[in-house]
């Protein structure tokens, strides 16, 4: 048991003579929040649009002033052809065009179904949808109030079957996505130290000969394993820490939950993510590679946790994998605890699975390293 | 019994392959407690396989190595308690300094820190490393590297220790410092067992084995080993001697050429003289500044030894 703490020991001496990797602890949590939160963002704002009227009429003046005076629209002109909006599109200049028909108004007023064309630059298909869902929002609105006017009363307005969503976001109330993007960031970064830097030190050992050096001793290889990984931990713990306070101070995120439940969970999560490191040391003989290989894991990891694209819009052959990533359990856990503040008991399946997955690929790349190397 | 127990090495029938490769062809011999035995061969003969068979990195396919009395192969945790182990790479943390690699390998051998300061004082005075002590390991020279990894290793103060080629790459002058190092440990009653591909690092064993393509061809004292020497030897010094060594090494009146640093060396029977050679340069038109009788070196005898 002494010899693990040796071990530790020299490797705290080994990490604080490399001034690059005390940078590397405390800055890039704060480089990381920060460039990432601002720059991963979901939302759309300032869809530039424009407008082709051929009606010319009160409504469909009121329909223009409806979507100029919404704040996720910027109103770049009214034009006057279908052939200019396919140009403006075509250059880029704006990403949604509405087409109003001739004879909007007396239509609307038969009751004969005027049909308002939009038109969406779909290349970047996640803001085009979010758009037209705003384009359809603006619109029910619009007919509502015109229905009031021309004197239809309210229970009848309530018979016509008109969309009647009333959103109201729980948790993150404006719908800002830094607030689901910067828990993510946490779990990706504690992820990046534990199994990237796992994978390099202990390659490095065997790189520098040390390794074999060290297999000529007393020492035992859970011994030397332990010695490795504990002093990553530390440093993951205080990288977390420092991430919850960057996140803290620069989004005015902070955490709603208890934070020796994060503690907890994220402990948990980090013997997966060590023994992915463990794994890609036993298989590789240089940093190099067994920086690949981690980076392998993480991308796939990252990708499918639910990070960027929710699980529920994968595949089902895809949903089931998503289950062996153990980031995908994390991801979940760290967002439940950060924006809502709920409680482990209601996570213990989560906690469960990722601790078993945990301490299971730790165990499994323990083994392998002790078969490579006696 | 007890002289088989004390017996530090002893290699019976060794036999390794690495796919076709026949690294190490049943070789056999023992270490005596106290001597410094070299294991001497070119790169390639298979000294590394052996001495990491030795020290339980490896396994053999057959025959058996034991250290002390004990097989190897089911006694590792004895082994890599009671050995000291310096492998062919320096391989000491570059970034720890001095003190601290001593430090660590003292500690992993759990010697308390009272004695290891009693150590680190008596290596030092030999190594001469400690004005060196708060220096980063990898900014040492060569030399220093090298007694500095001897240290590390004997912080334990192992009874046997092996050492795969540590000379190697290091200048002259801390060769012989190295050696001379070896010799005092010897004389304190400790087995050493090196490797070495320099041949005139032979004369500093007690006892040499002489390895070539996994075969030992040849183990005694270096006295012994070169008297065995036969036939006579003779040097030739030439301007050109690549042109004379083409021309001369398939000569049915010589046994054997060979091209060496200081000439050509010409190996012959008994009835093989001076004017002999001479006559037959100039009957060849070779050009030649001296040919003089020699005594045989280790290299001489190796060269004989792996032609026949």
């Amino acid at each position: 048991m002494q010899r693990i703490l040796y071990i530790i020991q020299k490797e705290f001496r080994q990490i604080l003579r490399e001034k690059v990797f005390i940078g590397l602890i405390f800055g890039s949590p704060f480089i990381q929040i920060v460039i990432l939160g601002f720059a991963i963002t979901m939302d759309v704002k300032n869809v530039s649009l424009a407008v082709v009227d051929y009606d010319h009429s009160v409504y469909s003046r009121r329909l223009i002033d409806a979507f100029t005076v919404a704040g996720s629209f910027r109103f770049e002109g009214v034009l006057t052809s279908e052939k200019q909006v396919k140009i403006a599109l075509d250059k880029g200049d704006i990403k949604l065009a509405l087409i109003i028909p001739p004879h909007f108004e007396r239509d609307l007023i038969n009751g004969s179904h005027p049909k308002v064309q939009a038109l969406v630059d779909g290349v970047d298909g996640n803001s085009a949808g979010v758009a037209l869902a705003y384009v359809n929002q603006i619109a029910i609105k619009l007919q509502k109030e015109w229905l009031k006017n021309a004197g239809v009363t309210v229970s009848k307005i309530k018979e016509i079957h008109l969309t009647t969503i009333e959103p109201r976001m729980q948790y993150n109330a404006s719908l800002e996505s830094v607030n689901n993007i910067v828990p993510g960031i946490l779990a990706v970064m504690l992820m990046i130290i534990t199994s990237f830097l796992t994978g390099m030190s202990i390659v490095r050992e065997r790189e520098i000969g040390t390794l074999e050096q060290l297999m000529v001793t007393p020492i035992r290889s859970y011994e030397l394993i332990l010695g490795k990984v504990i002093p990553l931990l530390i440093v993951a713990f205080l990288l977390l820490n420092v991430g919850i306070i960057a996140a803290g101070l620069v989004f005015n995120v902070w955490m709603k939950g208890n934070i020796f439940a994060l503690y907890l969970t994220a402990f948990f999560f980090s013997w997966s993510t060590l023994g992915v490191g463990v794994f890609a040391s036993t298989i590789t003989r240089t940093q190099q590679q067994a920086m690949f290989v981690a980076y392998f894991f993480m991308i796939f990891a990252t990708l499918l946790s639910g990070f960027f694209i929710p699980i529920e819009n994968m595949p089902k052959v895809i949903q089931g994998i998503t289950y062996l990533n153990p980031l995908r359990y994390f991801m979940v856990i760290i967002r439940e605890i950060f924006l809502k503040g709920t409680p482990l008991n209601l996570l213990w399946q989560e906690t469960l699975a990722m601790a078993l997955f945990g301490m299971g690929t730790f165990v499994f790349a323990s083994l392998r390293f002790k078969k490579r190397i006696s | 019994m007890t002289a088989i127990m004390n017996q530090p090495i002893r290699v019976e029938n060794l036999y390794k392959t690495y796919g076709d490769v026949n690294a190490v062809k049943k070789v056999s011999f023992s270490v005596n407690e106290g001597e410094i035995f070299g294991l001497i061969g070119p790169d390639g003969a298979g000294k590394t396989t052996i001495i990491r068979i030795l020290v339980s990195l490896l396994r053999a396919d057959s025959g058996r190595i034991s250290f002390k009395g004990r097989d190897v192969a089911g006694n590792t945790a004895f082994v890599r308690a009671n050995i000291g182990y310096m492998p062919q790479r320096f391989s000491l943390y570059p970034d720890l300094t001095v003190d601290e690699n001593l430090n660590f390998f003292g500690d992993l051998f759990r010697i308390p820190k009272a004695i290891q300061i009693q150590r680190k004082e008596r290596l030092f005075e030999f190594s001469k490393l400690a004005p060196f002590k708060k220096r980063r390991t990898g900014q040492l020279s060569g030399g220093m590297k090298q007694k500095l990894a001897l240290s590390c290793m004997l912080m334990h103060e192992p009874q046997v220790i092996i050492l795969d080629e540590p000379t190697f790459g290091v200048d002259p002058i801390s060769r012989e410092e190295f050696w001379c190092i070896l010799k005092s440990l010897a004389q304190n009653g400790t087995t050493v067992f090196v490797t070495t591909a320099y041949m005139d690092e032979a004369r500093l064993c007690d006892r040499v084995g002489l390895i070539f393509e996994g075969d030992v061809l040849a183990i005694d004292t270096p006295d012994k080993l070169l008297k065995s020497f036969t036939g006579s030897l003779y040097r030739v010094g030439s301007a050109s001697p690549h042109t004379a060594y083409e021309k001369l090494q398939n000569n049915p009146m010589f046994v054997s050429v060979d091209l060496f640093g200081d000439g050509i060396h010409i190996t012959g029977d008994q009835a093989l003289t001076v004017n002999k050679i001479k006559n037959e340069m100039e009957r060849l038109a070779l050009s030649y500044s001296a040919v003089s009788k020699i005594h045989p070196e280790m290299e001489d005898l190796f060269l004989s030894l792996m032609k026949k």
